[in-house]
């Protein structure tokens, strides 16, 4: 309103009045915007800028000396077996979550946005499992994957397989996570794509079957198209996700056996509460930050989604 | 025509199909920890879809074996509080972002935004050495103090904000409300959708989260319950555990959110939507 009668509002005082104003706006602005700042800077902000400067000491919660070794932690990391082991376990699981559970949740959500009858009932069914606690489905699913007379073991009987050491295999231990984290997660996939399908434009679907497109090239050429920006979303998503992986490793395999399942954050985890190992948990810490520090980088600024609109 | 409708009608009954499918392995979890939950300790493993017959009493065992409403009162108690304190800061901060003008405002958000980027799996350590200088480890102040201030909430109730004409918040201040009570009494009014939103998805989240009470919290009366599930598998390892009582506790700790879920859906996918497509 102000800025639309400028001539008005020339005269000394009113501008006086109107600096003061400003000043008071801000300081209105600030304080509002200060429980918010106090608390994340006193919980993320310091917390991470001591985490960096944990990961050039070597130090445990037992001894209060610290011992300054500079990069060594993350040398140290670089040459650890187990390390490489997370790291390879975290990024194998993220592949999978990409590779499988993003395929199916935007299959999934081409189905339900057909709209048949019963489409909010499917939809309630398949987004159910992402807001049941990971420690209650982990438990399910330990139950499910049981060595002897676990529903899985019989499915796999019934289809003339022998069982399967599900949780307690080497390649299996892993594959077990990741089949929970699917089920857990694709519901919630499928409702990003489902939003993303709300902009597919209409009158293009409809000219592209009107030139006798079939439905395979309505989607490709239509489809897809429309929904890159949710895709993008769902993949950093979904790799930000993954890479945080802890609750479903520590309730179904305890990152074992031996290793075999560790992820970063469990490694971390078990690094720094377990064994104390401040320097290296540190430095793991750091190495995850970074990760989703890129990520979160290539999503703000590729979608400009959050960050556009701030006139 | 008639062959056309009848594809039409071909196509629609395979996607049911396939949804139904689907449908049916997404339950199947739950079904099989409802269907152990009641059976007889001689029926856990067997192989019957349903046991012959059911052993409610499982769930007053279960009820009797650990103290579960103990539990449930520590996540209700810090949950609600932690949801309330960061109703409260991003209520302020994103008030703060969309409707008063000043100097530093593009930092701040930028700033706020990095914290999103900062997952708690690499700050435990500092913090929890905080927390326990001032000797809060193990009280709610250590499962609710590092929650209060939310980006996830500041972004959340921004979003919500932005779409509330401005026109409206200058037309009370020439009328002489304070920004506080515009806050309150127009902004706040005008969001309830994302208020919901925001209430429900962090309540979930922050019932579901094992983590942070994993390590802040460590004896039995201050154990919330994704922790206390969590003990089942570590105290009695392998092939001791009653897997029938397991899941009739599974049942208790899961029942609340699956309530919350089936009441207010709309907001959940309003939450989930809502972040992925507007800004």
């Amino acid at each position: 309103m102000s800025r639309a009668l400028p001539g008005v509002l020339k005269s000394q005082p009113r501008a006086r009045q109107q600096t003061a104003r400003k000043v008071q706006s801000s300081i209105h602005g600030w304080i509002m915007i200060l429980p918010a700042l106090v608390f994340l800077t006193l919980f993320v902000f310091i917390p991470m800028a001591y985490v960096v400067y944990l990961s050039m000491f070597q130090s445990n919660f037992l001894t209060p000396t610290m011992r300054f070794v500079g990069w060594e932690n993350y040398y140290h990391l670089l040459t650890a077996p187990d390390f490489g082991q997370a790291l390879t376990n975290t990024v194998g699981l993220a592949a999978g979550m990409v590779f499988l559970s993003l395929p199916l949740a935007l299959a999934l959500a081409i189905l339900v946005n057909m709209r048949l009858s019963g489409t909010s009932v499917y939809r309630t069914v398949l987004f159910g499992p992402y807001v049941i606690p990971l420690v209650g489905s982990g438990l399910m699913f330990t139950l499910l994957f049981n060595t002897d007379g676990g529903l899985v073991n019989r499915i796999v009987e019934i289809f003339g397989g022998h069982p399967i050491d599900w949780l307690g295999g080497g390649q299996s231990a892993l594959l077990s996570v990741l089949i929970l984290s699917i089920w857990q997660y694709t519901g919630y996939y499928m409702l990003v794509f489902l939003a993303g399908l709300q902009n597919v434009p209409q009158h293009l679907k409809e000219s592209c079957r009107v030139d006798g497109g079939g439905l395979w090239s309505t989607l490709r050429h239509v489809t897809l198209p429309a929904l890159a920006p949710s895709l993008f979303f769902a993949i950093v998503v979904c790799l930000i996700q993954t890479f945080q992986t802890f609750d479903q490793v520590y309730v179904m395999t305890g990152g074992g056996p031996d290793g075999a399942s560790t992820t970063l954050a469990y490694y971390i985890f078990e690094k720094g509460f377990q064994m104390y190992d401040i320097g290296t948990s540190s430095a793991a810490s750091v190495v995850l930050f970074a990760m989703l520090a890129l990520l979160t980088w290539l999503q703000v600024s590729f979608s400009n989604r959050w960050v556009g609109d701030e006139s | 025509m008639n062959a056309k409708r009848l594809r039409l009608r071909l196509t629609h009954s395979g996607v049911h199909i396939v949804l139904i499918i689907l449908c049916a392995v997404c339950i199947t979890p739950l079904f099989w920890m409802i269907r152990t939950a009641l059976a007889p300790s001689a029926d856990i493993l067997s192989s019957h879809l349903w046991p012959n017959h059911l052993a409610f009493g499982n769930f007053v065992t279960a009820w009797h074996a650990q103290p579960f409403l103990l539990f449930l009162g520590n996540s209700l108690l810090t949950n609600a509080t932690i949801v309330a304190c960061q109703l409260g800061t991003s209520a302020l901060a994103a008030y703060s972002l969309v409707f008063i003008p000043y100097q530093g405002k593009r930092l701040v958000f930028f700033t706020t935004l990095l914290a999103m980027m900062v997952p708690m799996q690499a700050t435990f350590v500092p913090i929890y050495s905080m927390l326990s200088t001032f000797h809060l480890i193990n009280t709610y102040g250590a499962l609710i103090l590092p929650f209060v201030g939310s980006a996830f909430g500041i972004f959340l109730m921004r979003q919500g904000f932005l779409s509330i004409p401005k026109e409206m918040v200058q037309a009370a201040r020439v009328d002489g409300a304070t920004e506080w009570q515009i806050l309150v009494n127009i902004v706040l009014p005008h969001a309830k959708p994302t208020v919901a939103t925001l209430v429900l998805l962090n309540f979930v989240y922050h019932y579901n989260s094992l983590f942070w009470p994993l390590i802040a919290t460590n004896t039995n009366n201050m154990r919330v319950v994704p922790v206390a599930l969590s003990y089942f598998l570590t105290q009695d390892a392998g092939q001791s555990l009653q897997w029938n009582l397991a899941m009739a506790f599974d049942v208790f700790a899961i029942a609340p959110v699956v309530i919350l879920f089936l009441l207010g859906q709309r907001y959940f996918v309003q939450g989930v939507t809502g972040v992925s497509l507007k800004g």
